[in-house]
């Protein structure tokens, strides 16, 4: 029951660990361990079929791979227009766009890909590993 | 096929525009670039790459889907093949018009990778993947030598660019000797000349098409290629270039023996191009404008017979099942347009009037008689032993009586017709092959060169040669029933004690000795972890050892305010102490665990908090994993596990491995925190420009800006993880 309240804090945290990451510690990788840890708490408590009913975990590995793109697409499109490879917008010194207190960055957009990778990567072994069957034929 | 057909266009095009090529940065820390060119020589091999390449695509389009039929296998795989086929050609261009060494190199390392594959393209026979390892072994390791050639060269004279090295080589020297001599090793083993050649005949374990693309027209003439645009270089040295006479007449000896006592169709074929290439070796051994003349008109009149050839043997072959001379015949009847396609090509390569294959040898004897009447007795011997192999393949394959024949698909004798029908053209109108040999040649030789093939109705040394080839040849032909056991013998000889014999001893060797490193090092995982610790503890306590004492081991201050830390770090040490007291799984995780949320507490007030952020996460998630992997496992098995004693060499070995690993690690620490830390003007520069990045957390913005690069090279890594974890898991399967 714990486990099933945890997970939507679990998620906000990461989510704001993500956002803020560039101005307070914490960083795209870090934000992708914790939702996945929140994701991975939920397979103990309740067993893969359960959670694989609840989540859409199934998807997690064309998230790791949409992560890896967009990753991939921040570094080069500034290659395409004659920069350097992850040369960010908006440049130094230039006017950031805000919404609301939100800054507009293209770096976080790189770190939302690495995000997406992390946090796709893990949940994606973890059902790997627990669909594995095993010798007491159930899930655990 | 349509590919082939468009390359071959684009490169006549080009060619008859006069050439061209373009040239772009590369490396430029290497000063090397991307700078390819279509000159005569590039021409001569582009041309012969994709015009053989059309003919031979064209035959696999109808041979492979059969292929596949026998073999059983899907015929989706035709498309990987196809595929493999296009890198090779394209491979082949790039490394014919290649103008820098290091890029001819990587072209060079990617045709035997796709070499590789295409030999082993019947993957499920044992003796399809041997072959495939021996080829790409023998070419591979020589071309290490290659590469070892090529850097010798750019520490000499400071450049890999080809032009600009053949314009500083000068009159030679030593150092020049040297590299040539190693990049001629790797050329030969190529060019399969003896006594490299052994991979060669090995090597037609592969699908026809291969054979007759990869080992007429294209791989094997590789090395040659590389000869002759390096051929100002090796010339400036009599001893490489004599070198080269040996190997080449020693290729022409030995391909052409085994070749007259060869009984498989394609092996005979195969050590046919030994000798063949053995040819224009020892034409570039000769040296000079003859010697480069006969040598790239030799390439060019070769190639066009020898795949038409190879497509003939696999055309044999589809229509009766048959691979060996000895269970063929009388063919004529049932393949009458095979048999005469085939046959204008045997007749080019016993060089026979009115084939291209006669100028072939009028330039060869030419070259020869100018050196010397010794070389001009090899050069007619081993054109008769060609003459006879040649003759024996064709009449022994369409003469005579035989099997009945399935009608074969007219695709398998189209390309086989139009490629006889090419070596008769050339031997007509010589012209056209003429002046693509000499525009090759003027490269060679770096000279004008005259290649002016014609018929002469005179005594004059080449005819003389020719007529005393022929009658020899058909002496050879007559005499071969009465010769088989000498050249079986001499076939036995050569596996006994020949070169593939050291080659399969050394790798048996090699492979003894991997097990036995294997045994000692993966037996389980302690003693995988003191295969790491030990090495690297040798290396360390070396290191230690011979580093100076003074000023190392200085022991520090200590103030009150670093009590918490000591306090995080001891209970870091008891952690990992109880741990290897304990004997329960879950137990040893939990107490791994304390090691590590000690250390990240260490971290935090060291003043590190991304890096104790992380770690708390991932002690966290290593945890749970192993809490779950736990709950996966038979609760027997883990309890039969914890139960099993420590025990002999463990108790001891075990303990001692550690500490000592653990005592050099705290020597090395301690040394490298009692220097005084350089300060580091880097970390301020990145303090100071995260401010005009828009961000105030350094550590992430180093990460996902500065070195923004790591960071996208890392996550591909754990992309590559998962990829790993589906694999054993899933089959690759990742949704």
């Amino acid at each position: 029951m714990v486990a099933r309240l945890l997970l939507v804090p679990v998620l906000m945290v990461a989510a704001a660990i993500l956002i803020k990451g560039y101005v307070d510690v914490g960083d795209g990788f870090a934000a992708g361990v914790i939702a996945a840890l929140g994701i991975l708490l939920q397979y103990l408590a309740f067993g893969q079929a359960a959670v694989q009913q609840a989540l859409p975990v199934r998807h997690a590995a064309k998230l790791a791979v949409a992560g890896l793109l967009l990753s991939l697409v921040v570094a080069f499109v500034p290659v395409l227009a004659g920069g350097a490879p992850l040369q960010h917008a908006p440049a130094p010194g230039a006017e950031v766009v805000h919404l609301g207190s939100l800054e507009l960055l293209t770096a976080v957009l790189f770190d939302v890909g690495v995000f997406a990778l992390v946090l796709g990567m893990v949940v994606a072994t973890i059902d790997l590993i627990a669909g594995t069957p095993n010798e007491r034929g159930g899930q655990p | 096929m349509a590919t082939a057909a468009v390359a071959f266009v684009a490169m006549l095009a080009v060619w008859l525009r006069g050439g061209g090529g373009f040239d772009t940065a590369w490396l430029p820390s290497w000063d090397a670039r991307l700078a390819f060119r279509l000159d005569g020589l590039g021409a001569l091999y582009a041309l012969l790459a994709t015009g053989v390449g059309v003919a031979v695509f064209t035959y696999a389009t109808a041979y492979l889907p059969r292929h596949l039929e026998h073999e059983g296998r899907p015929q989706v795989e035709g498309r990987r093949f196809h595929a493999l086929m296009v890198l090779f050609m394209v491979a082949m261009v790039g490394l014919v018009t290649a103008q820098d060494l290091l890029v001819l190199f990587v072209f060079w390392d990617l045709t035997a990778i796709a070499s590789y594959f295409l030999i082993g393209f019947d993957r499920q026979h044992r003796e399809a993947r041997l072959s495939a390892l021996m080829a790409l072994l023998v070419t591979g390791v020589s071309a290490v030598l290659l590469l070892i050639g090529i850097l010798v060269l750019r520490a000499e004279f400071g450049t890999t660019s080809i032009p600009a090295l053949l314009g500083r080589v000068g009159r030679g020297g030593p150092v020049v000797t040297l590299a040539g001599a190693l990049i001629a090793v790797g050329a030969l083993a190529k060019s399969a000349q003896a006594p490299l050649h052994f991979w060669l005949p090995r090597a037609m374990a592969a699908p026809t098409p291969v054979s007759a693309y990869l080992h007429s027209a294209a791989m094997v003439a590789a090395g040659v290629f590389l000869l002759s645009r390096l051929h100002p270089l090796l010339a400036s040295s009599e001893l490489l270039l004599d070198a080269l006479l040996v190997v080449g007449l020693g290729s022409m000896a030995v391909g052409g023996l085994l070749a007259l006592g060869a009984d498989h169709l394609k092996r005979l074929l195969a050590y046919s191009t030994i000798a063949q290439y053995g040819y224009v070796v020892t034409m570039l051994g000769v040296g000079g404008a003859a010697g480069a003349a006969a040598a790239c008109f030799y390439v060019l009149a070769h190639a066009l017979a020898k795949s038409a050839l190879f497509m003939t043997s696999g055309a044999v072959t589809e229509a009766t099942g048959a691979k060996h001379l000895s269970e063929v015949g009388g063919l004529a009847r049932a393949l009458p347009a095979l048999a005469v396609g085939s046959g204008l090509a045997a007749a080019g390569l016993a060089a026979l009037p009115l084939t291209i294959g006669f100028f072939k040898d009028e330039l060869f004897f030419k070259a020869a008689a100018e050196r010397g009447p010794w070389l001009a007795v090899a050069a007619v011997s081993s054109a008769a032993l060609t003459f006879a192999y040649i003759t024996r393949f064709w009449t022994g394959i369409f003469l005579g009586h035989g099997r009945p024949a399935r009608p074969v698909p007219r695709r398998l004798v189209a390309p086989v017709v139009v490629l006889g029908g090419l070596v008769v053209a050339g031997g007509v109108l010589v012209e056209p092959f003429a002046s693509l040999s000499r525009a090759a040649a003027e490269v060679t030789a770096a000279a004008p060169v005259a290649v002016d093939p014609a018929y002469h109705l005179d005594l004059r040394a080449e005819n003389v040669m020719a007529l005393a080839t022929y009658a020899a040849g058909l002496a050879l032909v007559l005499a071969r029933p009465r010769l088989g056991g000498a050249l079986a013998a001499v076939a036995r000889l050569g596996q006994r004690a020949g070169p593939e014999h050291i080659y399969i001893a050394s790798l048996a060797a090699l492979n003894r000795l991997s097990n036995a490193i294997h045994d000692i090092e993966v037996r389980d995982l302690r003693a995988r972890v003191v295969a790491v610790l030990v090495p690297a503890g040798v290396l360390v306590g070396i290191g230690v050892a011979i580093t100076p004492f003074a000023g190392a081991y200085v022991v520090g201050s200590f103030s009150r305010l670093d009590l918490p830390l000591v306090a995080a770090l001891v209970g870091c040490a008891l952690a990992a102490l109880i741990v290897t007291r304990l004997r329960r799984h879950l137990a040893m995780a939990v107490g791994l665990s304390g090691v590590g949320f000690s250390l990240a507490v260490a971290y935090e007030l060291l003043g590190a908090p991304d890096v104790a952020l992380v770690a708390v996460l991932i002690e966290t998630l290593m945890m749970l994993l192993f809490v779950a992997v736990f709950a996966l496992l038979p609760r027997r098995v883990l309890q039969r596990e914890a139960a099993i004693p420590v025990t002999g060499s463990r108790r001891i070995r075990d303990p001692v491995v550690g500490v000592i690993s653990g005592v050099l690690v705290l020597l090395v620490v301690w040394a490298g925190f009692s220097r005084p830390t350089p300060p580091d003007p880097t970390a301020d520069k990145y303090l100071e420009l995260a401010e005009q990045a828009h961000g105030s957390d350094v550590v992430t913005v180093i990460l996902a800006d500065f070195r923004g690069l790591d960071t996208l090279v890392e996550i591909s890594v754990v992309f590559v993880a998962l990829l790993g974890v589906a694999t054993l898991l899933r089959r690759g399967k990742l949704w």
